[in-house]
């Protein structure tokens, strides 16, 4: 391998994105507007406003019932919390703003009140007092519902009552939401097009069959085209991040395993750039080709919007995504700091980029037909 | 006699000689005109070929496209493949560039197989694929540099673009140049590893009549430096221009190959002579019917088409003409060219007729 000329075929390929208005502009401009202008929309606001875990330990008529109810008032975004789940921790590691956890027992101690006047269940409800809105919706809508419950019980005697904990968590923001998903979103897209443009336009113009017969060899050319887009990923992360910091005082953290994802990310999306290339010859149908299976993508697995807001089986396909474990990753470990987590969607981002980018290596039609 | 080529001593310029193997002459330079004295080698390069091609074959599906040709090309020459749409053109010039796999078949470049050892053929050799475009946001002077760096042998950059006038060119970017220019960038392109032989697939096509004859000087210039130039073709003015050797394809076979003059003598008519604006032309037909013209015609007008066998018989025919003192506006002979060759060959017409 001769790397004097990967690294000059590198060197003219970013000199080609430099003066290519529209590879400035997906690549850095478009980004940053997008950055400035969600984070002013959503600045300040909660990333997650009214939605509310519930974990129903007592699994009985009388639970569901309760939980039917909080549903009714259509205020609140549910999420059900499995019973085996410790809530303490998941709190902590998903950043949890309002809980409740219904006891086990909930369903007999109502029954037991009428034989024993004593009988008293408490809820619980877990809290971020930093989140005052939130908590106050919640905590009054609890409050006239059980309010009406006790009422048809027992004639006004607290039956059901609530415990209040605190748990501080850390506030974030939207934006600090936001930003790792314009970065993932951003290096997709430029290692998805750029791939197919390769791969499509530069056979159609003859520039991979005059390669071909000169003495650059294949490795040369992947790994200079790689390096190429490595460095897209690195100045888009470095202005994104840039602009997190100053404009929006984020703390961002850029630790090893945030490059090493952002590196199989370029490596993956190149790949699956490859594929979409091999099977379709039009550098235009390619194109489209590559926004119809991208846009989905971008907002299925959670780029830009919690994936808590969105129902249930979408989240389930958010699971099969790539961009997802790129976005989980890349939140956990820039902005979550949460070291397990990201380090689970940084393997399962390697592996997705191995497949990708080995079967699109190995797919490629060098030569003409 | 043989042809080899000399380098001058004095500015460079390569140029060359006819003459048998072992003599000796004084020749003088094309270029500065300074005088030297040169020996034909007895060993000249001549006998080597530069492409060896034989029972090439390429199928796809039902459709042979190249249908076991063998041929073979002469170092220094320039050799036209000449053949309409769909020929077979493009396949073949690919499989010997190694673009494309044979069906069947074997070729060698410079002596070696280009099945086992295309990578030491590949700094000796420069293409240009067909409709080839090159990256849009690099100069014309970094395309030439770009390209060149990929090679361990290298012309000079500078030098290329001088000698094809893209000297005020240099430094835009290829995107906005001109089809005319962009050929000519990809001519440029194909000799940055200063090759022994060049492929120029359809390097033509499409560009007009000024750009075309551009590149024509640019591909004679070649040939006069002494490169192999292998030229596909479907225009027939191209291959009469600037070959010495033409191979004409059809449907996937060589269907005639030789120099132009060879095709010619072989398949074209002789040529015609033709009397324009003839007074009495019936009569003048008649005439030289009896004087044992086979093959006259009319063509209206007083026009009149005769078919000539040897160069002597004009000077027969207007010496009967002078004789009977018969009027007429002008005289001309056209030779056969390669339309009528291919016309001839096929029954078809090389070029659609345009509309
Ligand atoms: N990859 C392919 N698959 C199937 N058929 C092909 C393929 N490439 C070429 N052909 C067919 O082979 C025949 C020869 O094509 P080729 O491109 O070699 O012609 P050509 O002489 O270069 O024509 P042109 O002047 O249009 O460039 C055509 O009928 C073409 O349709
Ligand atoms: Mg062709």
């Amino acid at each position: 391998m001769n790397l004097k000329i990967v690294w000059m075929d590198f060197i003219y390929s970013v000199k080609g994105w430099y003066r290519s208005r529209g590879g400035m502009f997906w690549s850095l401009a478009f980004p940053v507007i997008l950055i400035l202008l969600f984070g002013a929309i959503f600045s300040g606001v909660g990333s997650s406003k009214y939605t509310l875990y519930i974990q129903d330990q007592d699994q009985t008529e009388m639970s569901r019932g309760f939980n039917a109810t909080l549903n009714a008032t259509k205020l609140f975004n549910i999420n059900i919390v499995k019973t085996d789940v410790n809530v303490t921790s998941f709190i902590k590691e998903k950043n949890i703003k309002s809980l409740i956890v219904i006891p086990k027992g909930f369903e007999q101690t109502i029954k037991n009140s009428f034989m024993n006047p004593s009988a008293r269940v408490n809820l619980s409800f877990y809290f971020d007092p930093s989140e005052q809105t939130t908590t106050q919706v919640i905590r009054s809508v609890i409050s006239s519902i059980l309010q009406e419950m006790n009422k048809n019980l027992s004639q006004g005697r607290t039956i059901i009552g609530v415990s209040e904990i605190s748990t501080i968590t850390e506030n974030f923001n939207f934006i600090d939401f936001f930003l790792p998903g314009m970065i993932g979103f951003t290096i997709m897209q430029g290692a998805i097009y750029g791939s197919i443009e390769r791969n499509t336009k530069y056979r159609k113009d003859g520039i991979l069959r005059k390669l071909l017969t000169t003495p650059i060899t294949r490795t040369e050319w992947i790994l200079a085209k790689m390096l190429f887009m490595m460095f897209l990923a690195a100045l888009t992360t470095a202005l994104i991040t840039i602009i997190g910091i100053l404009v929006f005082g984020m703390t961002v953290n850029i630790s090893p395993l945030v490059i090493i994802i952002l590196i199989a990310t370029s490596f993956l999306f190149s790949g699956m750039g490859m594929l979409i290339g091999r099977f379709v010859k039009e550098e235009e149908t390619a194109d489209t080709a590559a926004g119809a299976i991208s846009f989905p993508m971008m907002f299925l697995a959670g780029t830009f919007f919690p994936l808590e807001q969105m129902p249930q089986f979408l989240q389930t396909i958010a699971h099969i995504l790539p961009l997802y474990y790129v976005n989980e990753g890349l939140r956990n470990s820039m902005i979550y700091l949460n070291q397990t987590e990201s380090l689970i969607n940084g393997a399962v981002v390697i592996i997705f980029a191995a497949v990708f980018f080995i079967t699109g290596v190995l797919l490629t039609k060098w030569k003409e037909d | 006699m043989i042809e080899q080529r000399f380098k001058c001593p004095n500015c460079g310029e390569i140029a060359s000689f006819f003459g048998n193997p072992g003599e000796q002459m004084t020749v003088s330079c094309t270029a500065c005109n300074s005088k030297g004295r040169i020996t034909i080698p007895v060993l000249a390069q001549n006998n080597n070929s530069a492409i060896e091609v034989s029972n090439l074959k390429k199928v796809y599906g039902d459709l042979t496209a190249v249908d076991d040709i063998s041929f073979s090309v002469k170092t220094g020459e320039v050799f036209a493949f000449l053949g309409p749409n769909g020929a077979g053109k493009t396949t073949t010039v690919e499989m010997i560039e190694s673009i494309r796999e044979p069906t069947a078949g074997s070729i060698t470049l410079l002596g070696k197989d280009i099945r086992t050892q295309f990578n030491e053929v590949k700094e000796h050799i420069g293409i240009l694929p067909q409709e080839f475009h090159s990256f849009e946001r690099l100069t014309v002077r970094e395309t030439l540099v770009y390209f060149s760096n990929l090679y361990k042998k290298k012309a000079d950059v500078d030098e290329i673009i001088q000698s094809l006038d893209l000297t005020s060119h240099k430094n835009m970017l290829y995107r906005n140049l001109s089809g005319g220019l962009k050929q000519r960038v990809g001519v440029a392109i194909s000799l940055v590893n200063d090759p022994e032989i060049i492929f120029l697939d359809e390097p033509t096509t499409g560009l007009d009549p000024k750009a075309r004859r551009e590149v024509w000087g640019v591909i004679a210039g070649l040939r006069k430096k002494g490169k192999t130039v292998f030229l596909t073709t479907h225009y027939m003015e191209e291959a009469e221009f600037l070959a010495d050797h033409i191979a004409v394809i059809f449907k996937g076979k060589i269907i005639a190959e030789g120099t132009l003059e060879d095709l010619i003598r072989n398949y074209g008519k002789s040529s015609t002579l033709h009397i324009k604006k003839c007074k009495n032309a019936t009569d003048v037909i008649e005439m030289l019917k009896q004087e044992g013209y086979d093959e006259v015609s009319s063509e209206g007008n007083g026009d009149i088409a005769i078919k000539i066998d040897y160069k002597e018989r004009v000077l027969e025919i207007l010496s009967h003409l002078r004789h009977d003192c018969i009027e007429y506006e002008s005289l001309d002979i056209r030779r056969s060219n390669l339309e009528e060759v291919f016309l001839r060959l096929t029954g078809s017409k090389l070029t659609e007729d345009k509309q």
